[in-house]
């Protein structure tokens, strides 16, 4: 997996687990309107990050749009990439 | 410190019960940090410091 | 029902090859305070909570245990898949690579197999949410012996990953038992 590809990776590993933090506090506080804008804001952001790596590197998802042939089959698979000290 | 959760401030501590004091977000770490540390919150993050095994207990007693 | 996120919930970096830590870290793929009796334990509580806000939290937290067991999986993929035959003989991997080669398999560390008598759910929602809570610590207290053995870098700072991510869920257990205690005093439930 080239450089460009592991930064971004790493970037959509860090939003997506901002929204699973933010995720699991709102079940607990729904009413918390300064958590849900923090929540809203990092999804939107989310989308975009998703958007760009589908479209440059294959699908994250399998119910995304894939180019030809199917590549959300691709490999590096989660488990065979190693993550440099960064 | 955290304001006090409306849930907190009944005051009335039944017997037999559990209570965990409800946390308010307040400060959040970068995601970068957040991934990092294993948590959004300064308030909730917890390292565990490695000391002397007394054979007993983890983080908290030692 | 479920999507699959083509990725990691942690960045994981493996240093070396050691079967015999792959063979420790196991007890958290198959063991009884390891991710899949957190995930299988949370989800099946699910059907019986009587708040929206506490279906949720065990969909959600159930869910993230899951995501903790493919990291714990590939933790021993990573620390197996290089060594050889000599590599792992006279290790407790051994055991394991007879019967199963490299593949991680759910059992614990002392090879027993997964089962769901590592797992409650009563029906009722206080011991539910009292079980989720002493699990949560079980599997903290399980982290930290499992640093205490490790001497990779990279599985270490993984483990620690996962330990803090049981100390968040704790305080959200802890809070949905506030929220389901004060409903169900409401409802006089009893």
């Amino acid at each position: 997996m080239d450089r460009e590809q592991k930064r971004l990776l790493k970037e959509i590993m860090e939003i997506s687990f901002v929204l699973v933090e933010t995720s699991l506090y709102l079940d607990t506080h729904p009413n918390d309107q300064r958590a849900l804008s923090l929540h809203n804001t990092y999804s939107q952001k989310y989308s975009e990050l998703i958007s760009q790596y589908e479209n440059r590197y294959g699908l994250i998802t399998n119910t995304g749009i894939s180019g030809y042939p199917w590549n959300y089959i691709n490999d590096p698979w989660p488990w065979e990439i190693n993550f440099d000290i960064s | 410190m955290n304001k006090t959760y409306h849930y907190d401030k009944e005051n009335e501590w039944i017997l037999a019960r559990a209570y965990v004091p409800f946390q308010i977000m307040n400060q959040v770490f970068s995601p970068n940090e957040a991934l990092k540390n294993g948590t959004l919150f300064p308030e909730l993050y917890r390292p565990y410091e490695l000391k002397p095994n007394k054979g007993y207990g983890g983080a908290y007693y030692g | 029902m479920w999507i699959y996120e083509k990725k990691l919930q942690y960045p994981v970096r493996v240093d070396t090859t050691n079967p015999t830590l792959a063979a420790m870290i196991i007890e958290q793929f198959g063991g009884p305070d390891g991710e899949l009796s957190a995930g299988i334990r949370y989800l099946t509580q699910r059907w019986t909570m009587p708040t929206n806000q506490a279906k949720a939290i065990l969909t959600d937290i159930g869910t993230e245990e899951l995501a903790h067991w493919e990291i714990i999986g590939t933790l021993v993929w990573r620390l197996v898949k290089d060594a050889t035959v000599d590599q792992i003989k006279g290790t407790p991997f051994e055991a394991h690579f007879v019967n199963h080669g490299k593949s991680p398999f759910p059992h614990n560390a002392a090879g027993e197999a997964w089962t769901a008598g590592y797992i409650q759910s009563k029906g009722d929602p206080i011991a539910d949410l009292h079980e989720d809570m002493a699990a949560e610590e079980k599997a903290r207290a399980t982290y930290e012996w499992l640093i205490r053995v490790s001497d990779d870098p990279g599985v270490i700072d993984t483990l620690r990953f996962l330990r803090q991510r049981e100390i968040v869920h704790f305080q959200r257990f802890g809070e949905t038992l506030r929220i389901v205690q004060e409903e169900l005093d409401r409802k006089k439930y009893y």
